[in-house]
């Protein structure tokens, strides 16, 4: 299989045989020589001030090399989130690397380097720190209120960012309504659960420059956060990209505070210096914020939305990192633009409390307004008798429609309807019971969530970066290299990459390879996120490849003394367009790129080509995609609850997603399978506690962070892809990651409250919420 | 005051001189620098670090380096043989059961023990075998999958 048909095959991954046998990649597996090794001490208290920092007992420890507290490290507030440039106007600068003052529990005020981690942690106990405890707040709508602790002097009520959108006549349009609807959808803190943890070893060489490697979802946005805070130019900072990372679902989409701090340390020491975070480190380092929602929604009798106002409070903890970035796509693609309705009206807060710093997490922002919007679609469809997949019809965005967001883009491939019709017949819609009508102890339901519009990355949003870009190169033996700063997260970028660049070129799938970069030696590249990979990273990677073909096409006219436009390759063999049997090899053509000038031969020195046709042969990108296409996605889940014990069991899940094309069936099928198990975690049994008093986090391993093993999903999940071609897409592919994590906590409210008849709108919908629900406690 | 100590990996013996504390996990990645087992959580709860002692799939991580003496550690370095894939590995890459491949050591040496010692599992067994083995990629579907497969094979 080679060339185009190589689309839509389930090639097997690259890295999956270095993975079974033990996986040598990750960043946790870096090793230097005279590696020191650090820790970071951190505050036990929640908000305080440190009045000092006494370390002379720590260096006297045999094997500590360098201690580390805030006056030993610059004072430059940054923001870590690396997908904006860091001085853009929507980020907030607020953190600093190590800083006098503490705002949540956790935070680090010092660090050690020493010759072995059990060393640095004997060292982190001889260091004396004295602080001042100061008022706490936990409670985001308390920190709003006059008079409270006040975390930032920058921040008015502790508000670090209020955005708000208002389109048409709100007023107007709740008194064009039959019938008013107002709910409150509280959804939790849970942490994106990556198994690799966040390591790094920084080595600070004689002439200052700094190498890092880190697993990280972004070189390039780790470059500039990294020198932005030590206050040295991008140039000093060089990221190796790592072959691929153990998943990072948007947890690792920031600075965290190990990189700057191994860097101060290897400067200070002139030796590498790595930092491992424990699973404890790791839970408090980011996680998806919990959001309220108040969502008032006006309909008429038929089922038209005719207004919808809403209001979200947004924990954005200790600093506003990417608090400042998730109420944005939270505001838009959560709450306003998923259906048609003139008159809308959306504010949100982001809001500083004594809490954890939130972080990215597939989704960012969307799976708590789909969840709020999604749950009270349910509850006007059962108020009104209307059939929740004819309401959504009604109102929804469809196929040629402008897009919300620009209405310059159209949803020229738009396969919502699509999507809510074959999932809606694959389960089994019109068989569904009225709501608590099974009988039994065990009584099941089915419901259904939805998320129209969405992302293909993130062209077209303010200060938001997307350009990326592709190196292919064309080796002897017929064989690829690309470089590319998109880093494997887990998802299969490695794959799918070189699957369109072999599907354009014109060579079998295991003749590109995914190749070593660091960002002094690929083009830019934004981060794996956003649902951005296929599209835009695809789109770059074609774009390379299509010069590589140009490239191969002209030698080989030369060759065969036929215009290029009448050729093409195929398996390698550069062949007359339609007889691929024919043809000359591609690496013949490489050959005269790559040979001499003047070849000796029998007859005597002469020249092997003309000499334009002389240099390797490769293609190169660097460009930003043209639009921004929408996926759509409809899941269907069948649910078990047993009224007994008010523990929820999801049996099935159908779910339908247009992505434009399938690039790679199986690896399609596995995102899909991933999502569902961190949207049954998100929606039944994750939570990251903290005490209320201490702001300690009670839920700092997996023994306490409860989410689905092997046991607790479903048997079924069911993939349905709707093929809608985007005209601009890589062979008409969209996106697919994140939707499918958006979508299942609202399908499985929905379907709970068709099996027993009563409806949780706080996450996670636990058997003591259910059995409270259904009057079975006090 | 470290110790030496023999251990006996993947059929070699290995002396080393380790710090009584150390975990098995510690002294097979730092000291022996068997990377395949891998470091999820610290408190035996991911799975990441399942390796065999003595036929027996177990957390390194809460197993003390001295407490593996004399016992036949089998890592997933010491996988199938001969330059072959034991027929789960193959199997996790067919099924296309590996994403971030973190977990994925963890689970086949799972994986490995329910297949020695049930001939022809059903997927309940399969995946209250796995249930010590978290991954969050996968939804485990295509895992599930892979040692059917193997176990089919």
């Amino acid at each position: 299989m080679a060339g185009a048909d190589l689309i839509g095959q389930s090639v097997i991954r690259p890295d999956a045989h270095d993975k079974v046998t033990g996986g040598r990649g990750y960043p946790v597996n870096v090793s230097m020589p005279r590696m020191l090794h650090a820790k970071l001490l951190r505050s036990p208290y929640a908000h305080a001030r440190v009045l000092s920092v006494d370390t002379s007992e720590a260096e006297k420890l045999p094997g500590v090399k360098a201690v580390l507290t805030a006056a030993d490290v610059p004072q430059i507030p940054f923001s870590p989130v690396f997908f904006c440039p860091v001085e853009s106007k929507s980020l907030v600068r607020d953190m600093l690397i190590l800083s006098d003052r503490v705002r949540f529990a956790g935070q680090p005020v010092a660090a050690v380097a020493a010759t072995s981690e059990v060393i640095a942690e004997k060292a982190l106990e001889l260091i004396d720190v004295e602080y001042e405890e100061l008022p706490v707040v936990f409670d985001p709508e308390e920190a709003m209120q006059e008079g409270a602790v006040q975390l930032h002097e920058t921040a008015a009520n502790n508000v670090a960012k209020n955005p708000a959108f208002e389109f048409g006549d709100v007023e107007a349009g709740f008194a064009e309504a039959d019938h008013i609807f107002e709910g409150v959808y509280q959804t939790q803190r849970v942490h994106t659960c990556y198994m690799e943890p966040r390591v790094c070893v920084v080595d600070c060489d004689r002439a200052g420059q700094f190498t890092v490697n880190s697993s990280m979802q972004h070189i390039f946005g780790l470059r500039e956060k990294l020198a932005y805070a030590l206050g040295i130019p991008q140039g000093r900072v060089t990221v190796i990209k790592p072959p691929y990372i153990g998943g990072g679902f948007g947890g690792k989409l920031d600075l965290g505070y190990i990189e700057p701090i191994a860097a101060l340390l290897s400067e200070r020491t002139g030796r590498p210096v790595r930092i491992e975070q424990t699973r404890y480190e790791d839970f408090i380092t980011t996680a998806r914020h919990a959001i309220k929602v108040y969502l008032k929604t006006g309909v008429k009798n038929d089922g038209t939305i005719t207004a919808r106002e809403a209001k979200s409070i947004l924990d954005t903890g200790a600093h506003a990192t990417h608090g400042a970035e998730v109420i944005m796509v939270h505001g838009l693609f959560g709450v306003v633009f998923p259906y048609r309705c003139a008159n809308k009206k959306w504010e949100g807060f982001t809001v500083y409390t004594n809490n954890m710093i939130g972080g990215g997490y597939r989704g960012y922002g969307c799976p708590q307004g789909c969840f709020a919007v999604e749950s009270q679609i349910d509850e006007i469809c059962e108020e009104l008798d209307l059939d929740p997949i004819e309401f959504r019809l009604k109102n929804a965005y469809q196929k040629g429609d402008p897009h919300p967001f620009n209405p310059n883009w159209s949803l020229n491939s738009y396969g919502y309807a699509e999507a809510l019709e074959q999932g809606a017949e694959r389960i089994g819609w019109n068989q569904r019971n009225p709501a608590g009508s099974s009988p039994g102890v065990k009584k099941r339901g089915i419901g259904v969530g939805t998320q129209g519009i969405w992302v293909s990355g993130c062209m077209g949003f303010p200060d938001i970066l997307e350009h990326t870009g592709a190196i292919i190169k064309l080796n002897p033996d017929g064989t690829a290299d690309l470089a590319s700063g998109s880093v494997d997260l887990g998802a299969g970028q490695n794959t799918v990459l070189c699957q369109i660049a072999a599907a354009e070129i014109g060579l079998e799938a295991g003749q590109v390879r995914m190749s070593y970069a660091d960002t002094n030696t690929v083009p830019f590249d934004a981060p794996i996120h956003a649902s951005r990979g296929t599209y835009s990273s695809g789109l770059a990677v074609q774009t390379a490849a299509a010069e590589v073909k140009k490239r191969v096409l002209e030698i080989a006219s030369f060759m065969m003394e036929t215009d290029p436009e009448e050729l093409d390759i195929s398996s390698g063999q550069v062949h007359a367009k339609g007889s691929p049997e024919t043809g000359i090899p591609i690496t013949a053509v490489i050959d005269i790129a790559e040979s001499p000038f003047i070849v000796d031969t029998e007859e005597g020195p002469g020249p092997s080509s003309p000499p334009d046709l002389k240099g390797t042969i490769m293609g190169t990108s660097s460009m930003a995609p043209p639009e921004n296409p929408s996926p759509a996605t409809a899941l269907f889940v069948e649910v078990e609850v047993d009224t007994d014990t008010g523990v929820v069991d999801v049996l099935r899940c159908v779910y339908a997603h247009d992505l434009g094309r399938v690039i790679n069936p199986n690896a399609a099928e596995g995102q899909v399978e991933g999502g569902m198990q961190q949207g049954i975690g998100y929606a039944l049994m994750e939570n990251l506690v903290f005490d209320q008093e201490t702001g300690a986090c009670l839920a700092g391993d997996f023994l306490d962070y409860k989410m689905p093993t092997a046991v607790e999903m479903p048997r079924s999940i069911e993939s349905i892809f709707i093929e809608t071609i985007e005209p601009t897409g890589p062979f008409g592919a969209k996106s697919l990651a994140e939707q499918c994590v958006t979508v299942p906590a609202a399908a499985i409210a929905a379907a709970v409250y068709n099996a027993v008849g009563v409806r949780i709108k706080d996450l996670p919908i636990t058997p003591e919420k259910v059995l409270r629900a259904l009057g079975k406690l006090d | 005051m470290k110790q030496l100590i023999t251990l006996n990996i993947n059929g070699e013996e290995n002396e080393i001189s380790i710090s009584p504390d150390a975990t098995l996990l510690q002294v097979l990645r730092n000291e022996l620098e068997l990377q395949g087992t891998k470091r999820g959580c610290d408190t035996s709860a991911c799975g990441c670090c399942t390796v065999h002692m003595d036929g027996k799939a177990v957390y390194s991580c809460v197993i003390y380096a001295m407490a593996a003496q004399g016992k036949e550690i089998t890592t997933i370095e010491g996988l199938g043989g001969n330059g072959q894939l034991d027929p789960l590995q193959d199997a996790f890459i067919q099924a296309g059961a590996v994403q971030c491949g973190y977990c994925t050591c963890g689970m086949i040496m799972s994986a490995r023990q329910l297949l020695d010692d049930v001939k022809n599992p059903d997927e309940e067994q399969i995946r209250h075998a796995i249930a010590g083995n978290l991954c969050r990629c996968t939804g485990y579907t295509k895992i599930v999958d892979a040692i059917k497969m193997a176990a089919d094979s």
